[in-house]
């Protein structure tokens, strides 16, 4: 058993604590509480004037899929060789050695969503793992928590700039998107049907993963910048009757009424750093705020390797500073991602029953004179 | 009968005779057994206290098929057109004469693996051979002895850096291409039943698909060539899958998850690690994994991968992973008797017990001793290699 004691709680549930105590046992919070009766708890954590959160969730990251320092060989989340790839699994190419995992813990991160990148239209399953352990396969916490998509530059950029071949425009792309999902309607009939009539099918692994999102199983996190892309995403959104999440939204701001109308989730980010394409032209940290009035549910994201997962706080301070609610705020770090990605049954709060993913802060999390002094994943210590 | 006496045995099983007898008659061992009556009419040979080994195997190498001093002429193991060939077969493409034969007798090396190489996602069918013939096909121990694949970095170099941009360029891809790859294996069985009830539903015969049956249906294991950690969970990951059998091929970073490929049960065959790390993906390596490995409980050959470590060092290879931890009876039985289990043909080969087949090496001096020559090689009872 360990121990939190003497903390000030921000559990991102119904109730903080001024001066409160947190017991953990098998890797689980089993009680929360003032003044718990802590005798025979091996490690106690005093915590006096500091403060505790839950652990970090970071939505939309390339951890461990783009490993730091490498090149080509570490480089493992563009298959540009065909713009509809949607059975690749990330959970086949992420290193847990990557040095990526350890600065993501250490500053906080204790859950990360992995994601193919944006070259694809259809990119391929997105995996929700905690930042420690040996194996992947240890690490899951939700093994498909969406089909990654994409519209915008990128796809243009990879095939119709640098390939020369399609798609070549935004027509071209939503066009492919269609007729994708056409095909695996097509597809989900045909296996209907065999099924029924006891017959063999050909299983084919790229219209499985489609189907998935067709029955709502997962959503599509379709990677949108500009405004207009991500009313595309809605449109599609519509005439399939999916579930979507819109990854990136940087122009979200200047359409939160639509996006708060269509109930879809927006992870804003990563806005830390230059405009390094014309579809981030307009992009602010005033995003996640004006999002969160309209009634966006938002997830604050770093992208990791192109921003550090590590600094997920200092963005969202950053957004608090353009206008953003400070609770809201930590909700978008914390619960938010976590019921974004389906997994806040087990982390995204400090609530009993939930894995004991904790981060041990000297103050706030949004000074940039804070550290993170402890991070329990599981109830493990990681650093002290 | 040929009687081999005053002989220190080891057997490649873990024990080892101070002083015994090898009968040999019509290629095979007759017995093993300490020192004692010799049957009337034998041809007796007097040893002297030198030591007799079982033939050594290299269960993963190039030789014949990546053939020592040619140039393309005689590199036919990366046929890198395209990532999926299953439908290759190593026996047509291995030259007998190649002297990677002759310097695997010279170490002792009587049984081989050899094969398709790891620039392909699926490489084509391997073969178990002898290393003394005229023609492939009395060389022949097992074949087909497994499918050829290969996750990491080769594939992603060979097709999404240096050749066109062609998948694989990811490491997601290489798994993807994998499992499609069993999947048609799968919808092409379901064909051949329909077929069998109904001849005129048997689809056309597809070479391809008809090399993944034998995997899929567990007539040779997938041979997944797997350095890093990652690759090697993503191959034990695919292969529970669909229920394949599959040893891991080089396996330079299994000291870092032993426990895990303990409890899935597939051997490890590890190596080159002599020679530098030429890649990224063998930063880590190490002597130790095969000690770490073994304490894990993990079934381990020990291979050259020859050429890149020239296959007279299978012996010395052993020696260094005994240095680094191993113990002298597991280092031998690496190159022995676990070698001939992984490649399922210790019913035939491996170690030096009645009735198998009469492949042994006569040495000078402790095979582990860098001192010592390979004096005698015999290959079901006949003298391949004589000093």
């Amino acid at each position: 058993m360990i121990a939190i004691k003497n903390a000030e709680i921000f559990t991102m549930a119904n109730k903080n604590y001024k001066n409160g105590d947190i017991l953990i046992e098998n890797g689980k919070i089993v009680k929360i509480g003032e003044n718990l009766n802590l005798e025979k708890v091996e490690t106690i954590i005093d915590c006096t004037g500091k403060t505790v959160f839950p652990g970090f969730i970071d939505a939309h990251t390339h951890i461990g899929i783009g490993e730091e320092d490498i090149g080509w060989a570490g480089r493992d989340f563009d298959e540009d060789s065909d713009p509809v790839t949607p059975h690749l699994r990330a959970l086949d190419a992420i290193n847990p050695q990557d040095t990526g995992f350890i600065d993501s813990r250490l500053g906080g991160v204790t859950t990360a969503m992995i994601t193919p990148g944006s070259s694809n239209i259809f990119g391929g399953l997105c995996t929700a793992i905690k930042t420690y352990g040996r194996t992947i396969d240890e690490m899951i916490l939700k093994e498909e928590v969406g089909l990654k998509a994409a519209l915008g530059e990128n796809p243009k950029r990879d095939y119709g700039v640098k390939q020369n071949r399609s798609p070549k425009t935004r027509m071209g792309i939503a066009a492919i998107m269609r007729e994708e999902l056409y095909k695996a309607l097509d597809y989900g009939k045909e296996k209907k049907q065999n099924l029924k009539e006891n017959k063999h099918f050909n299983k084919n692994l790229k219209y499985e993963s489609i189907l998935k999102v067709l029955e709502k199983k997962i959503p599509l996190k379709i990677h949108a910048h500009r405004a207009d892309d991500i009313i595309t995403a809605l449109r599609i959104q519509k005439e399939f009757d999916i579930d979507i999440t819109i990854e990136h939204g940087t122009e979200g701001h200047l359409i939160a009424e639509e996006l708060s109308r269509a109930k879809v989730p927006v992870l804003v980010g990563p806005t830390l750093g230059e405009r390094t394409k014309n579809e981030l032209k307009n992009k602010t940290f005033a995003t996640p705020g004006i999002l969160t009035k309209a009634g966006v549910k938002v997830a604050i994201i770093s992208d990791h390797g192109v921003i550090p997962a590590q600094y997920l706080p200092l963005y969202a301070g950053l957004s608090v500073r353009e206008g953003m609610d400070e609770v809201e705020a930590l909700k978008a770090i914390t619960i938010n991602p976590a019921q974004i990605l389906g997994i806040d049954d087990r982390v995204g709060s400090i609530e009993e029953g939930k894995d004991a993913d904790l981060v041990i802060y000297s103050g706030s999390p949004f000074d940039v004179r804070s550290k993170v002094e402890v991070v329990l994943i599981d109830g493990k210590i990681i650093n002290k | 009968m040929l009687v081999f006496k005053n002989a220190k045995i080891m057997t490649g099983k873990g024990d080892t005779i101070e002083s015994g007898l090898l009968l040999v008659k019509d290629g095979k061992i007759v017995d093993v057994v300490k020192e004692g009556d010799i049957p009337q009419g034998a041809e007796v040979i007097d040893l002297e206290g030198k030591i007799i080994t079982p033939g050594f195997i290299d269960a993963h190498s190039h030789v014949g098929i990546g053939e020592v001093g040619v140039g393309w002429e005689g590199q036919d193991y990366n046929e890198i057109s395209d990532p999926v060939t299953p439908h290759l077969r190593a026996i047509d493409g291995i030259l007998p004469e190649d002297g990677g034969f002759k310097s695997a007798r010279s170490g002792g090396v009587t049984t081989i693996m050899t094969g398709p190489g790891s620039a392909n996602v699926i490489g084509g069918e391997t073969v178990v051979i002898r290393t003394a013939g005229k023609t492939i096909e009395e060389m022949i121990v097992r074949n087909p002895a497994g499918m050829k694949a290969a996750l990491g970095e080769n594939p992603k170099r060979v097709y999404g850096v240096m050749g066109p941009k062609k998948s694989p360029i990811t490491r997601m891809a290489s798994a993807a291409l994998l499992r499609e790859t069993l999947v048609k294996a799968e919808n092409y069985k379901a064909k051949l039943e329909k077929g069998e009830k109904d001849p005129e539903k048997m689809p056309e015969r597809d070479l391809k698909m008809e090399a993944m049956l034998r995997v899929l249906n567990r007539e040779m294991p997938l041979r997944l060539h797997a350095h890093r950690a990652d690759d090697i969970m993503t191959g034990i990951r695919v292969a529970r899958e669909f229920n394949i059998d599959l040893t891991i091929e080089h396996c330079t970073e299994g000291h870092k998850i032993a426990p895990e490929i303990a409890e899935s049960g597939f051997p490890a065959i590890v190596g080159p690690s002599l020679g530098p790390a030429t890649k990224l993906e063998t930063k880590d390596i190490t002597w130790e994994t095969p000690k770490v490995l073994h304490e894990a409980g993990v079934k381990v050959a020990i291979m050259t991968d020859h050429p890149v470590v020239p296959i007279e060092y299978l012996g010395l290879c052993a020696s260094l992973a005994m240095k680094a931890g191993l113990p002298e009876e597991e280092a031998l039985k690496a190159i022995t008797l676990n070698a001939a289990e992984i490649l399922g043909i210790a019913d035939r080969v491996g170690s030096l017990e009645k009735g198998k087949e009469a492949d042994f090496v006569i040495w000078d001096k402790h095979p582990f001793d860098v001192h010592s020559r390979a004096l005698k090689v015999y290959i079901r009872g006949e003298l391949v290699q004589d000093e």
